[in-house]
């Protein structure tokens, strides 16, 4: 065939020319594409050579035999999360979740006195061993869902209701976690639980009003404590404070009491001393001084003498004249 | 020439479709059974990698090596103490032996099908034998719980226990499933239940234990609350009277000191309570006396003798 016959294009020749090349090219170009991966930074790769288990690569760029080797990603440094009793519908700054009968059997559980609580958790876990996650357990997901549920259940089962409503929240998620990682070690899961955290712990609805009795009656309990106390703080300092004044002023009492007795008989004494001395004079003195300041306050001062008893009738008439002025 | 080639092309290909149908792999999640003609051949093949058999003739069949599920119906079963609840149950279990399997349960499904009668049945029986409590309650570890007195919650003493109930089903069952060659590596309650007429009875129960729980609450809180308050009252009675005693005794005792002072000095002598007397009596005028007052004196008095006549 001769080529300069036909109207083709001189690239196109060559590309005839040189197809051999062409064809090798890309042949080698789908070999090394199947034969180069990519790690990403959260996974390790683990490489299989016709069905069996050769050897595990780190994150980065890796190779493997083309056709003969397959490479399993596994996210190993991802965490993960299994929730119970509930599912967040959407993630995000307001993360929305979500409720429904199916998730209300998987929180609903006895608790060891025979009574119901509805406990909602999840479980935080990663894959740390890629060969047993892959090639020891058929659905590892799946499986640590139901041993999860099963924890968590013997756990609360053997709690009752009260503790695992209140006091025993933190006991509970840390025995459960410990729980479900013994079983998950047994099973050979390859998966370590780095936190169970319990979320809502309520009672069922139907009880939900007695339980909330329940708590009001303690706040009520509490608030009449508190009233009364309060009642005694208003009352039994100000009563202690009343009897301070009332010892006081009988202190104050006491005080001007004796020291009056005092003065005055002090100044009796000293008035007695000279007494004494001129009994007679002192007498008549102290009268006659006592009379002239006296006196002078008397409205009416009438004197007479013995014979003078004539002169009352005149007497009374000044006084009556006087009253009618 | 051109026969040539076309002789050997045919050749390859009857060359890779024997290689083909010769060469097998088995996936480390797999183990194989030869089969020949439906018969099968040799051990089974548990070793992952390349392995060969004789094209056409002979047939891989796989089985599972992982552990496998299987996942039991809610059951509705009595327990020995007449109370019905739901049993929800799982199990693991793997194929030990794959010849054994593949002559008695030939796949998965048969596999499922067996340990649904066996497991099924002896929980059935497991928990028929046993109270509501065994089967809720591992151990008779003491609630911890701040007010335990007050709400009276307390939990039952059990016997077997769940972990225990739980190993019996599992021995009772591998020793059903021994010549199946499969082996049910766990068993356990996933969920129990009570069944939904019993439920709204509990329901009811928890409630009634509740509203006595709040009350006893209330009525504690009032009796603290009287507590206090005739605590308030006595406490109120006794600084009251206390400061009154103590006050009386203060003023009394002033009152008696003042009158042993008054005494000491007035009652020395005949004379002093003579001189008391009058300086009383003075001193009584000076208040007494005011413009209302009239006085009639005689000339005869001390006061005024000397107005009648100087002598």
């Amino acid at each position: 065939m001769d080529n300069s016959k036909l109207n083709i294009p001189p690239e196109l020749r060559k590309i005839i020319k040189y197809w051999r090349l062409i064809a090798s090219l890309f042949f080698l170009g789908i070999i090394l594409w199947s034969s180069i991966f990519q790690i990403s930074t959260e996974e390790v790769g683990v490489i299989t050579r016709f069905g069996e288990y050769v050897r595990q690569v780190e994150p980065g760029l890796n190779f493997k035999v083309p056709l003969a080797e397959d490479v399993y990603k596994v996210p190993v440094e991802r965490q993960q999360k299994l929730e119970f009793g509930f599912r967040t519908s959407r993630a995000g700054i307001n993360t929305q979740y979500r409720e429904s009968s199916s998730t209300k059997d998987e929180s609903l559980m006895l608790t060891g006195d025979l009574n119901l609580a509805e406990v909602q958790w999840v479980v935080q876990y990663r894959v740390d061993n890629a060969y047993n996650n892959l090639f020891k357990v058929r659905n590892p997901q799946n499986t640590l869902r139901t041993l999860s549920e099963a924890a968590m259940r013997q756990i609360v089962g053997d709690r009752t209701v009260n503790e695992v409503l209140t006091v025993g929240r933190t006991e509970i998620g840390s025995k459960s976690q410990e729980l479900i990682q013994k079983i998950c070690r047994e099973y050979s899961l390859g998966i370590k639980i780095e936190q169970v955290v319990l979320q809502d712990v309520n009672p069922p609805e139907p009880v939900k009003a007695a339980f909330n009795a329940v708590n009001e009656a303690q706040q009520e309990k509490e608030t009449l404590i508190n009233q009364a106390k309060s009642e005694y703080n208003k009352v039994i300092p100000k009563a202690r404070g009343q009897a301070e004044e009332t010892i006081q002023q009988a202190e104050g009492y006491a005080a001007e009491r004796v020291n009056n007795a005092e003065g005055e008989a002090a100044r009796f004494t000293a008035l007695y001393n000279e007494f004494i001395k001129a009994p007679e004079v002192t007498k008549r003195r102290v009268y006659l001084e006592t009379m002239s300041n006296v006196i002078p306050k008397i409205g009416n001062v009438v004197i007479t003498d013995e014979k003078g008893n004539n002169v009352l009738p005149l007497l009374q008439m000044e006084m009556n004249k006087k009253n009618i002025k | 020439m051109k026969t040539k080639s076309i002789l050997i092309l045919v050749a390859l290909g009857v060359i890779l479709i024997g290689l083909n149908s010769s060469v097998f792999t088995v996936q480390e999640k797999d183990q194989v059974i030869i089969t020949q003609f439906g018969k099968p051949v040799g051990e089974a093949i548990t070793e992952p990698g390349m392995h060969f058999k004789v094209p056409l003739i002979q047939d891989a069949n796989y089985f599972e090596k992982r552990v496998m599920e299987w996942n039991g119906a809610p059951n509705q079963v009595p327990t020995k103490d007449k109370k019905f609840i739901f049993v929800d149950t799982y199990a693991r279990w793997q194929i030990t032996d794959p010849l054994q399997f593949f002559k008695r349960l030939t796949n998965e499904r048969g596999a499922q099908s067996r340990i649904d009668d066996i497991l099924d049945g002896d929980t059935r029986d497991f928990i028929a034998n046993n109270d509501i409590e065994e089967t809720v309650r591992t151990s008779n570890r003491v609630p911890e719980s701040s007010d335990t007195e007050i709400v009276g919650d307390s939990l039952a003493k059990i016997y077997v226990g769940r972990d225990k109930i739980q190993q019996m089903i599992l021995e009772s069952a591998n020793i059903q499933t021994a010549d199946l060659g499969i082996e049910i590596l766990d068993f356990r309650f996933k969920r129990i239940n009570y069944v939904q007429e019993v439920q709204d009875q509990v329901y009811e129960r928890m409630k009634s234990e509740r509203f006595r729980i709040a009350d006893k609450f209330r009525s504690e809180g009032q009796g603290e609350a009287s507590r206090i308050n005739g605590e308030k009252e006595r406490e109120l009675k006794n600084i009251q009277s206390i400061a009154f005693r103590d006050a009386e005794i203060i003023k009394g005792e002033a009152d008696a000191s003042a009158a042993s002072i008054y005494a000491k000095s007035y009652n020395r002598s005949n004379q002093s309570r003579k001189l008391y007397g009058f300086l009383k009596s003075m001193e009584t005028f000076e208040k007494t006396f005011d413009e209302k007052t009239s006085v009639f004196l005689s000339t005869d008095s001390e006061l005024y003798r000397y107005l009648k006549r100087m002598d």
